[in-house]
């Protein structure tokens, strides 16, 4: 990295807010997604918007890439760096800027931690609905650039519904404010558009929120089954009879027994093959009713038992389970991928069996946890990163279990984004004028392709636009 | 120099464990300083393991994470993959002492503190004198110009009691009551301690005594150790907890049973409860670590179950001003687990006026001797705690460290606020005392049960 840059940039950020000692920098090498490692040569860790803006202007001049990082907990090696690029993170952006009770809106610094924004507006009677298990730790910038889910989107949708304004800083260190809280933009919906972009648009800085009201009464059902089937076809009854829980959550064995040894144990019977975490909310009557009606499908569909919760401590953890569950698979194997695929909600038990036979054929461990009520699977299978051949079969497990989504009407995707690691599948599941079309909306925004390069879009789909519509790229993002 | 194995510079085997799925960043008190990965347990074991695989030398910055760690361990509390956070830190950093470069006078200054000054009574005894001296001719406030930064904070430290105010602890206290059951335990008095808060050490003890036991405190034991363990030199950790275990080893109680060890200094009763990490599994040593191990307790532990089957022990209205509340040391809540017991204790005592503490499982920044080694860290840790104290509008602090109680006394007194902050078993003990006058006073009987 040129030494004129950097100091230029360390006068903008400060002594703390650079990081470029070569052994400082190895742990930024990987996200969640730890078999993807690149060291990067430099992180920033800038505190503002001017900040940002005044940093990418330096970025820009210097034609040098970004690769933009929350916490580092995604899944998808989005924010796998580059090994020519910045990497430039928002953890110390953490300053909670409004929170309007009135208007139920929330501004917030893209670093702002899930599980604090929905801390500060409880004592309010709010709530920030989108719930990643990573909630703990995953910031807001993240989940606006991954369209993060979490157990109780299936109610709620996914964070683009919760997004109302953003402030972006574009490729050229141009500030765009976007953070009017209102429903409807005037003009294109950009907000819209840039949910999910996965840091290929540009660098939200300030995020506007949408909170909804906390529900009155909110009861949850732990519902034992004896084989993973009858779970998943109570779930495809449930959503088949209209019925509208807030959540609706899978766990097999090998997870239920990964989370009781933790420190998330939760109460989960380890002897059952799956548990059907059900939550029901609303008012009194609503959630009476709802739960009946559940209880009567669970029961025909032959579960063991069921246990309901509605006190605020035993609610929580029987969801601290959940959320601790991919972590806690650290106890099974050093490393864990996790997939991420949607199904269509009626097909749940054949994917889920075949997702089983795609991993036993390829004598691979597997977990199954997941958003079942989204049909968003997360078959989740334990490896060692240092075995070059198990690392193999687990990425042609994983293809084969997209593929086999794909094939079933479902999609790539549920909340993890496409990052580096479905790069691949993007082609199963559009076709090459698809891509083009995608590119050409990318490259709006970022003509150079300097903002978190070779990720979300297979890179020939778009090199074959480059070469057609522009100059010559420059010589670094060939690499 | 030629390096060691590499991999025998960490717990390789136990940096495996970690799945690196980042959900203790936040429980972590320098990497919410800092944001920087690098700073976080997930990034500090990233490099451990990048060192076992020999892609990354042990060099200054890696040395330099190490240390800027508080070893508080809130991240072992939501790791839901179970990683031992703890022992690993203490072992990669003794293998970094035995590979970093140390100047003449960092080497004599660990040794005199490690090895003359922690272990030894008489050195201790000397060093309170000499601290009480300082501060009766007024040289705290000058001690900045000769130990810089470090100095500041000199003139914040609790007032030294004169010797005789720092009497040692008989070696048997006898129960104040009998209850024929003749409960025996065994107490640590601990290093700093009697010189820095004798009080506390007379009332955990007296309040032990209170609740019917007969207190062992073994003439000779002064250190458990933990300091050496956390800072590196697990060759003292293991001297010292060779002699603990000698020294505790011949206490019973009246039934022959080993005695409980109640320890009611959360850093230390941490480290005693894992004494057998300090020892290799085909040690001998390693069997009795364990067993002593095992009779370790912490003091609200041992007297929350006690007071509960009580009635008359409330607190006067005027004892204490104010709302109160219960700040978790991090090695009682996340080393040990304890977090119920004293919140039940507090809840008997003050009833009604106990408020809870936001962020009260966060570290306070005392981190053992992490605050006179980096004080500059040591306050930014302090001070969102600082502000989370003053949001409670409590006017009482209770915990149950002396490092906690250090570095709460001496970050108030600094920043001009009054609360007080007061060692849990200061209110046990005058609950207790208050109960047994009323009792005395009310039934007027029994002055030779109770003196």
């Amino acid at each position: 990295m040129d030494t004129k840059l950097v100091a230029a940039l360390r006068a903008v950020v400060g002594e703390r807010g650079l990081i470029d000692d070569p052994t400082r920098l190895l742990p930024y090498e990987s996200d969640g997604l730890a078999m993807l490692a690149v060291r990067p040569p430099l992180v920033l860790l800038p505190r503002t918007t001017a900040e940002v803006a005044r940093c990418m202007q330096l970025l820009a001049e210097y034609g040098v890439s970004i690769v933009a990082r929350g916490a580092g907990t995604g899944l998808a090696g989005g924010a796998t760096p580059v090994a020519d690029g910045v990497v430039l993170s928002t953890a110390r952006m953490r300053d909670v800027l409004e929170v309007n009770v009135e208007d139920r809106f929330a501004r917030v610094q893209a670093g702002v931690v899930n599980v604090d924004l929905s801390g500060l507006c409880q004592a309010h009677g709010l709530a920030y609905a989108p719930d990643p298990s990573s909630q703990m730790a995953c910031t807001i910038g993240g989940n606006v650039a991954n369209n993060s889910g979490g157990p109780h989107c299936f109610k709620y949708g996914a964070t683009t519904r919760h997004i109302l304004g953003l402030v972006i800083v574009t490729h050229d260190g141009e500030i765009l404010d976007l953070s009017e809280p209102v429903v409807d933009p005037d003009g294109y919906d950009l907000v819209g558009l840039f949910v999910g972009s996965e840091g290929t648009f540009g660098v939200a800085t300030e995020v506007t929120v949408r909170l909804v009201p906390a529900a009155p009464v909110v009861e949850v059902q732990l519902a034992i089954f004896a084989d993973l089937d009858a779970a998943c076809d109570s779930v495809s009854e449930i959503i088949k009879q209209r019925l509208e829980p807030s959540a609706l959550e899978i766990l097999d064995k090998l997870t239920i027994e990964a989370v009781e040894d933790s420190v998330f144990a939760a109460g989960y019977p380890r002897e059952a093959e799956a548990v059907l975490l059900i939550e029901v909310e609303g008012v009194e009557t609503e959630v009476n009713g709802i739960a009946r009606e559940i209880r009567t499908i669970l029961e025909a569909r032959g579960a063991l038992e069921i246990r309901t919760a509605r006190d605020a401590t035993q609610r929580k953890k029987l969801w601290a389970g959940r959320k601790g569950a991919f972590g806690a698979m650290g106890r099974i194997a050093p490393d864990l991928y996790v997939a991420d695929a949607v199904v269509p909600r009626t097909k749940l038990r054949d994917l889920v069996r075949r997702t089983i036979e795609i991993c036993r054929e390829r004598d691979l461990r597997l977990a199954n946890v997941f958003h079942a009520g989204d049909g968003n699977l997360h078959p989740n299978i334990c490896y060692d990163r240092r075995d070059p051949d198990e690392v193999r079969r687990v990425l042609a497990a994983g293809h084969a279990i997209l593929e086999a989504c794909v094939e079933a009407g479902g999609a790539l995707t549920g909340e993890h984004g496409v990052g580096l690691e479905k790069l691949a599948e993007m082609e199963l599941l559009f076709t090459a004028d698809d891509l083009a079309a995608m590119c050409r909306v990318r490259e709006a925004w970022d003509p150079e392709r300097r903002l978190n390069p070779g990720k979300l879009l297979p890179m020939h789909a778009c090199l074959e636009i480059r070469t057609a519509a522009l100059p010559p790229a420059p010589t670094s993002l060939d690499t | 120099m030629t390096l060691p194995d590499a991999k025998s510079l960490v717990d390789y085997a136990k940096s495996l464990d970690c799945i690196h799925c980042g959900l203790c960043l936040q429980s972590c008190p320098t990497f919410r300083l800092t944001g920087a990965e690098s700073s976080s347990p997930r990034g500090r074991i990233h490099l451990m393991r990048a060192i076992g695989e020999e892609r990354v030398e042990p060099n200054a910055a890696y040395g330099e994470e190490l240390e800027f760690c508080l070893l508080c361990r809130h991240c072992e509390s939501v790791c839901p993959a179970g990683v031992r956070f703890g022992p690993m830190m203490e072992s990669a950093r003794a293998s970094y002492e035995s590979v970093r470069p140390s100047g003449f006078l960092r080497r004599q200054l660990r040794s005199f503190g490690f090895r003359r000054l922690l272990p030894g009574r008489i050195a201790l005894r000397l060093f309170g004198s000499f601290l009480r001296a300082v501060q009766v001719l007024g040289l705290d406030r000058i001690a900045f110009l000769v130990l810089g930064e470090r100095g500041r904070d000199l003139v914040h430290l609790p007032r030294i009691a004169p010797l005789s105010a720092r009497r040692l602890l008989p070696e048997t206290i006898e129960a104040k009551v009998e209850n024929g059951q003749e409960a025996a335990v065994g107490f640590l008095e601990g290093c700093v301690m009697p010189e820095l808060f004798p009080h506390v050490n007379r009332a955990a003890a007296n309040s032990l005594a209170a609740l019917g036991a007969r207190v062992h405190t073994p003439r000779g034991i002064v250190c458990c150790g933990s300091l050496h363990a956390h800072n590196g030199d697990l060759e003292g950790a293991r001297m010292l907890a060779r002699k603990l275990i000698e020294g505790f080893e011949p206490i019973k109680g009246g039934d022959g049973e080993a005695a409980p060890i109640v320890i009611h200094s959360a850093g230390c009763g941490a480290h005693m409860r894992e004494l057998f990490e300090l020892f290799e599994a085909d040690d001998p040593w390693h069997a009795r670590a364990t067993a002593f191990a095992a009779r370790v307790t912490d003091f609200t532990q041992y007297v929350a179950p006690l007071l509960a089957a009580r009635t008359d022990v409330e607190l006067d209205e005027g004892a204490l001003e104010g709302p109160v509340t219960w700040d978790d040391p991090c090695h009682l809540c996340h080393a040990q687990g304890v977090r119920e017991e004293p919140r039940d204790i507090l809840a008997r005592l003050v009833p009604n006026r106990r408020v809870e503490l936001e962020g009260s499982e966060n570290c306070c920044g005392s981190a053992g001797i992490y605050s006179l080694l980096r004080p500059a860290d040591s306050r930014a840790v302090f001070e969102p705690k600082r502000a989370a104290l003053e949001r409670s509008g409590a006017r009482t602090l209770v915990t149950a460290n002396p490092g906690c109680q250090l570095q709460w006394q001496t970050g108030l007194r600094r920043a001009g606020s009054s609360v007080r902050v007061l060692h849990l078993a200061e209110l046990v003990e005058r609950a207790l005392s208050r109960a047994r006058s009323g009792r005395a006073g009310q039934q007027g009987h029994s002055a030779q049960q109770d003196a």
